[in-house]
């Protein structure tokens, strides 16, 4: 088809692409404020709400997170149908006179829809192959902490990198073996529906930090549709803001591209020290931000002060409320040198906070999303702080025996 | 054939080698360029009969950046 004769997608068709993203964005959120039952594909499990925790770290940081790794793959498929666009004026001879012709403007909405949809199914395939994979084997908290710790790592010589702050952080970069890229390039020039399609599967090569985490969870559920579907709701997550930040880089120009990734740098920065924080908390570490921050401040909120409800009575037990955002309290103040016998209590807990960890003790086991699970502590000379988080980090807590 | 290797200072990310690299498809004489951004570098092979160093550097400054010979 000529060039010129090719349809136009117009500003019509891309905030079609753009509000039905967004629309699958406000039902996956409306999903999770029902506690994610709707979602529910393991019976009892409260998969769903994991599915809605997975959408919306994509919706929220892997979008940015993926674009910064994976720019330069979206940018190639794109180079080809800009190139042409903006080949600059034709001049045509009408005569004696020549008359500049500027070639049609086609937007650049087709291609990265069809990136996104290639990277869709592509990283779908491969959560299910993880699940498969993950169906053999186990991470534990520590392994799984070690890799929360190296892709925070990995994510803050990323951001460092791209503020140019030193040459050393450019090996944060991975540069893609050279057959691969010359494969890609040449790929790029081809027809302008298969390239985009091909390079969008192609990024599960080149998986960004937050991404890498998604896949380790992915890994995690040890079943292969979970993992698929878990890979498919964080990939979709992605999608809105991979999408709206892409085409308007590419509409906008140079300018607009060198402030966006000024912002994306901060944002993976921010995502980076999250991530690490969270591994740190993984590990049971005091020197995480939460734990350093609990250790060192006075506790100001009801839900880190001791309640009654937490004491332990005279059998030596104390109770801990699992909730969708936490744990309350969020510090245990129990008595030293005699073991104590901690109920976990859940009651329609969807969250990761479910996924309950206590580094110290290598305690590791997913509660129920409603019920009571008994942990039984030994005893600890007085002094001891004991950390307790959920799976990925994110929730935490500290028991104090004194 | 004649190799010779540049500085890229402007290089800000491995597409950027990638661009520079597609000059093996855009200048006749070329034989191969590998570019590095770890090194902020690129190296040509390219035949001295058809091409020249200026040709090569007017090319990369084409696609965006500046090349200077190391």
């Amino acid at each position: 088809m000529n060039r010129q004769n090719k349809p136009a997608f117009g500003p019509a068709i891309l905030l079609a692409l753009g509000v039905g993203l967004i629309a699958m964005s406000v039902i996956m959120l409306a999903a999770q404020n029902q506690g994610g039952e709707g979602f529910a594909f393991s019976a009892g499990s409260g998969f769903g709400g994991r599915l809605s925790v997975a959408f919306i770290t994509g919706l929220t940081t892997g979008g940015l997170s993926c674009l910064a790794v994976q720019g330069g793959l979206l940018a190639s498929s794109l180079a080809h149908q800009i190139e042409q666009d903006y080949a600059g004026p034709v001049r045509h001879k009408r005569g004696k006179k020549d008359k500049l012709v500027h070639p049609q403007h086609t937007n650049t909405a087709l291609p990265i829809g069809l990136f996104l949809l290639a990277k869709l199914v592509a990283y779908t395939l491969l959560g299910f192959l993880l699940g498969w994979a993950g169906s053999f084997l186990t991470l534990s908290p520590l392994t799984r902490a070690l890799l929360m710790i190296a892709i925070g790592i990995f994510m803050v010589g990323n951001a460092l990198r791209m503020f140019n702050v030193h040459p050393i952080f450019r090996y944060f970069s991975i540069e893609p073996p050279k057959f691969i890229t010359r494969y890609i390039r040449r790929t790029a020039k081809g027809t302008d529906t298969f390239t985009p399609l091909f390079l969008g599967a192609l990024t599960v090569f080149i998986p960004c930090g937050v991404t890498q985490a998604m896949m380790a969870a992915a890994l995690a559920t040890g079943n292969s549709l979970s993992g698929g579907l878990l890979m498919l709701a964080f990939t979709l997550g992605t999608s809105p803001v991979f999408f709206i930040v892409a085409y308007l880089t590419t509409e906008l120009g140079a300018r607009t591209e060198k402030f966006f990734m000024r912002f994306v740098a901060v944002a993976v920065l921010i995502l980076g020290l999250v991530t690490l924080d969270g591994g740190l908390n993984l590990m049971g570490s005091p020197l995480s931000f939460q734990n350093l921050s609990r250790s060192l401040l006075p506790p100001e909120s009801p839900a880190s002060v001791q309640i009654s409800s937490s004491l332990p009575n005279s059998q030596g037990a104390a109770t801990l409320y699992v909730e969708n955002d936490g744990y309350f309290p969020q510090t245990l103040r129990l008595a030293a040198n005699s073991p104590i016998t901690l109920s976990l209590i859940t009651d329609a807990t969807y969250s990761c906070a479910r996924d309950f960890v206590i580094p110290a003790l290598g305690f590791y086991q997913l509660l129920p999303d409603t019920g009571t699970v008994q942990v039984k502590i030994p005893a600890q000379p007085s002094g001891t702080r004991m950390f307790f988080t959920c799976s990925m980090g994110m929730y935490t807590g500290m028991i104090i025996f004194e | 054939m004649k190799k010779q290797t540049f500085s890229v200072p402007d290089m800000s990310c491995t597409n950027c080698a990638m661009k520079l690299e597609s000059l093996e498809d855009d200048l006749d004489g070329v034989r191969e360029i590998n570019a590095s951004y770890h090194k902020l570098q690129m190296t040509v092979e390219f035949d001295e009969s058809k091409l020249t160093v200026e040709q090569i550097i007017a090319a990369v400054k084409k696609k965006g950046y500046s090349a200077v010979p190391a």
